[in-house]
């Protein structure tokens, strides 16, 4: 491993790191479990299991960790974003799509070229996230945001695509969890040679990688070929992270977490980063990788040491949201104007509700059945409605509900890129649901203990930092972020197990309204009654809030405590949500949009319009998903998802939109 | 009483469907399943359901016995259409603990009966058998259920008495996850009680909390040398070809030595059909490499 050879200011700290790493790995290496075998034999296996899986294991954690190190660097660098990484730009959800999409249907390609498939589903991954976030002039948070809506379309296609084609799904899982078992050296080989040429790419890049650090003004002065440069760094970052993820599997984190405790560490200037950010990389997976080996039981790990990065990443990415600069108030502002405005907003609003009533009689009404296309009356009619009836009402309730959350998110963030599935309350409720399932007897009543008993969890960990004095509502909407990853890798730990419970689980997190009945129903309306009812109460805030905080200080509101309030509310909204149609649906964060879109320019109108909005498009999708491939249904969440995301990003890139 | 003979295609009738399974109405009760250990526990019964969920993956994934194609497809297993169930008009639906949330939906159609075979710790094979004998009486079934138990039953102890040159090895059953991991089937799961029943070791011995582990990394084949190795599909596409350009794979005494079996489609979760068929390919593969030597 390379260590640097003026470790800057804190050479106990390299010293510790490396002599943990050291003492680790060496346990590992002197407590492999032993081959119940002939002594010949055993002798012959031990020598491949040292040579073939132990060895290259702790060398091919080693590369990676630097590789992700050094992409971080570089991607942090060229994007002048503290929290920029493979994970939440969206490189890494966007090569699991392409092998999900390929090993469901190419099969031919995967065996070709693994690797040549994750690429390209990285590259275009980090072009759309890029695509979304440049009118804002790649203002960290936004492309952090903008990386974790196309994680969560890439997410959703992908859980589609697992639940379509059932079979294969193991080697997914296992894939998306991030394990670094080894029985050859082919990845050392693989990754070795690229971590070189990168960094001497890098290396050669240092003076440009420097300058990027400055002012765009600045460095064009200095006579730098700004884009050239920055795109030339971002391929190499790229394609970096890439092969560690198409190589190994899903490693998050570490390319946060590497540069930033590099520069704890003591390291300021490229030079000295480039040299420390790969090898705090190299030390950190390696750690990880050696201690859930060791807690683990014979030749099974405790955890697939990707979940395990993330177990620690969540809570650095945490820490580091105070470097984040805050985004410029004006642009936020000018983002939460609607482009035109309506002059009566009632009649407009009374359309709306005419809409989604249609649209929930069409629902209600129109079907298919063994003979084909149908309108059920009459008698039919009553016998379907049971079944039709609740669904429907699920979907609806768990719109309006994410409509209200994204609008309160929205305007209490003033980031239009804001919604309820980057909150990271959703994907809490999916860790109580995997704590449920693996402590709890089966039963639907421990289910819904689960994911409530969860999404409760997060919501009071975001509701201590969203009451911390001094940290913004866009930090706030990070944590949120941090939360939310977190949570998902944990959850893909137990889809990786590959048992019934993880079929559950993937039930969950398609989103289905198919199986809800009296008891969502109820539930849902009381939360749309309790929760929603009482935001009209705070229009004024919501009215204020996107004006920032300064201003709406001067105008007599009580920020922070304000803030608590609607955080709290949002959150509420969401979990209940989540319970009806899964974490994925993207709902929330089109819905409010949309209304904005629409005119919809005070609180009071676009709180209104958005759940009106929510409630129709998910009534919309539940309806549709029911009949695309009938028999067979598309779970709700999923095809909402699937509709409103591409939809989304149109909206994000329209040309006559725009605003920054 | 006015008593006639059957004319000619009558009798011609009668005949086909004696010979073809029965619809479960014949015996007085329509019904319809949302389970696949239940779908193959009342095809091999005799009895063809109205419907039954995942069709098309049953018939890839568990094989047989065969559907008949009058039997409807109610979609996928986590999301069946209660719609079409409803007007499939079942008057008996047969559920199993897994999709206990979708009970209150499934009794607003028909009455429910619940089978728990897969619990965790809790072998399966027992409870198969008991849900093939509840489901014979319910549906008038009573003597095949027993003769089918009764005949796997013998079908295991022939297959044991052939096997017997062979049960010096062990076998572990595994799925591959990818070019480096594996799921292992443990002494709880049916390919577990079907080894038992064999008079073969589960290589495997450590716990397996809830029949399976997964994902377990390729190297721990390195601690069971002696076992056959049971691949059970679906193999990922690409697996096995880097595998075979794999030291490690190709230095495996049970590699070196030719002790990979590579069986057809088995459902890991099924009832006794499918605790049957794994019998069957396992006896067909080990038998096929031709007598012990070790």
């Amino acid at each position: 491993m390379a260590i640097p050879s003026r470790p800057g200011r804190h050479p106990g700290l390299w010293l510790i790191a490396t002599l943990a790493a050291a003492t680790l790995l060496a346990a590992v290496m002197t407590m492999r479990p032993p081959v119940p075998a002939s002594a010949e034999l055993a002798r012959q296996l031990d020598h491949i299991l040292l040579w073939h899986s132990l060895v290259p294991r702790s060398v091919t954690a080693l590369i990676c960790g630097a590789a992700l190190g050094l992409a971080g660097l570089l991607l942090q660098r060229v994007l002048r974003n503290p929290i920029a990484d493979a994970s939440t730009l969206g490189v890494v959800s966007g090569a699991q799509l392409a092998l999900t999409i390929a090993t469901a249907f190419a099969p031919a390609a995967i065996v070709f070229s693994r690797e040549g498939v994750a690429l390209a589903g990285a590259f275009l991954a980090v072009a759309l996230v890029l695509g979304l976030s440049w009118r804002r002039g790649l203002e960290p948070l936004t492309v952090v945001l903008s990386g974790m809506v196309v994680s969560l379309l890439a997410a959703a296609l992908s859980a589609t695509v697992i639940l379509a084609k059932g079979d294969y799904v193991l080697s997914l899982f296992i894939w998306g969890a991030g394990s670094l078992h080894q029985q050859s050296w082919d990845a050392v080989l693989a990754l070795g040679p690229r971590l070189l040429l990168c960094w001497l790419a890098a290396a050669l890049l240092l003076r440009p990688l420097a300058l990027l650090g400055l002012d765009d003004g600045i460095a064009r002065n200095l006579g730098l070929a700004l884009h050239a440069a920055r795109f030339a760094v971002l391929a190499v970052a790229i394609w970096l992270a890439a092969s560690v993820t198409a190589e190994v599997g899903v490693i998050g984190f570490v390319g946060l977490a590497a540069p930033a405790l590099a520069r704890e560490f003591g390291a300021r200037t490229p030079r000295r980063l480039l040299l420390a950010a790969p090898a705090v990389g190299a030390l950190l997976l390696s750690i990880t990788d050696s201690a859930v080996q060791l807690l683990g039981s014979g030749f099974n790990d405790l955890a697939p040491t990707g979940a395990a990065t993330a177990l620690l990443g969540g809570p650095l990415l945490l820490w580091l949201m105070r470097r984040v600069p805050p985004a410029p108030p004006a642009q936020a502002v000018d983002a939460m104007t609607p482009t035109h405005r309506i002059g009566r907003p009632l009649p407009a609003l009374a359309g709306l509700a005419a809409a989604v009533a249609i649209v929930a009689l069409l629902g209600l009404v129109l079907g298919r059945g063994p003979q084909g296309w149908g309108i059920a009356m009459d008698g039919l009619f009553a016998e379907l409605l049971p079944f039709r009836g609740p669904r429907l009402v699920a979907a609806g309730v768990a719109g309006a509900l994410l409509g209200a959350a994204g609008c309160l998110m929205q305007r209490l963030t003033a980031n239009p890129l804001a919604g309820p599935e980057v909150l990271g309350v959703s994907a809490g409720g999916g860790v109580g649901l995997t704590l449920a399932l693996a402590l709890l007897p089966f039963s639907p009543f421990s289910m819904l203990l689960g994911i409530a008993g969860g999404s409760l969890a997060v919501l009071l960990v975001m509701l201590v930092l969203a009451g911390r004095p001094g940290i913004g509502s866009q930090r706030l909407l990070l944590a949120g972020i941090a939360m939310g990853a977190l949570c998902m890798a944990l959850v893909s730990t137990a889809l990786a197990k590959g048992d019934l419970r993880a079929y559950v689980l993937l039930t969950w997190l398609s989103g289905s309204t198919n199986r809800a009945g009296e008891i969502e129903v109820w539930v849902g309306l009381a939360a749309c009654l309790l929760l929603i009812a009482p935001l009209f109460l705070a229009t004024r805030w919501l009215d204020l809030m996107p004006l920032g905080e300064a201003a709406s200080r001067s105008l007599g509101l009580s920020v922070a405590g304000s803030r608590l309030i609607l955080a709290a509310f949002a959150a509420l909204a969401t979990a209940v949500a989540s319970l009806l149609v899964g974490p994925l649906s993207l709902i929330g964060l089109i819905a409010p949009h949309l209304a904005r879109l629409g005119g919809f320019a005070r609180a009071r109108d676009q709180l209104v319009a958005s759940l009106l909005i929510g409630c129709g498009l998910l009534i919309l999708a539940d309806w549709l998903a029911r009949l695309v491939a009938f028999p067979y249904q598309v779970p709700t969440g999923l095809f909402a998802a699937l509709i409103g995301g591409p939809y989304l990003i149109w909206l994000l890139n329209r040309k006559g939109s725009r605003h920054g | 009483m006015n008593l006639r003979l059957p004319t000619r295609r009558e009798a011609l009738a009668i005949l086909a469907v004696a010979a073809l399974p029965h619809p479960a109405h014949a015996v007085g009760l329509r019904v319809a399943t949302v389970d696949w250990s239940v779908l193959e526990t009342l095809l091999a019964l005799g009895i063809a359901p109205a419907a039954a969920p995942e069709l098309l993956q049953f018939r890839e994934v568990a094989v047989e016995p065969a559907v008949p194609p009058s039997v409807t497809d109610l979609g996928l297993r986590g999301t069946v259409n209660f719609e079409l169930l409803l007007l499939s008009r079942p008057e008996l639906i047969y559920s199993s603990s897994f999709y206990v949330s979708s009970e209150p939906r499934l009794t607003r159609i028909a009455p429910v009966e619940r089978f728990s075979i897969y619990a965790p710790g809790r072998p399966p094979y027992e409870p198969a058998a008991a849900m093939m004998r509840s489901i014979g009486a319910r549906l008038g079934r009573s003597d095949e259920a027993e003769r089918y138990i009764a005949e796997a039953e013998a079908e295991f102890a022939a297959l044991r008495e052939r096997l017997t040159p062979h049960a010096q090895r062990p076998v572990i059953p595994i799925n591959l996850g990818d070019a480096r991991h594996f799921r292992v089937f443990g002494a709880d799961s049916m390919f577990g009680e079907v080894l038992k029943r064999l008079g073969l070791a589960n290589a495997w011995s450590d716990d397996t909390s809830y029949s399976a582990m997964a994902p377990v990394g390729l190297e721990a084949l390195a601690r069971v040398p002696d076992a056959w190795i049971a691949l059970i599909p679906p193999v990922p596409p690409g697996a096995l070809e880097t595998l075979s350009a794999s030291a490690f794979w190709n230095t495996l005494p049970n590699l070196r030595e030719g002790r990979l079996l590579q069986l057809a489609s088995i459902n890991p979760y099924g009832g006794l059909p499918a605790a049957r068929r794994f019998a069957r390919l396992l006896a067909e593969a080990l038998l096929a490499k031709g007598p012990a030597h070790g």
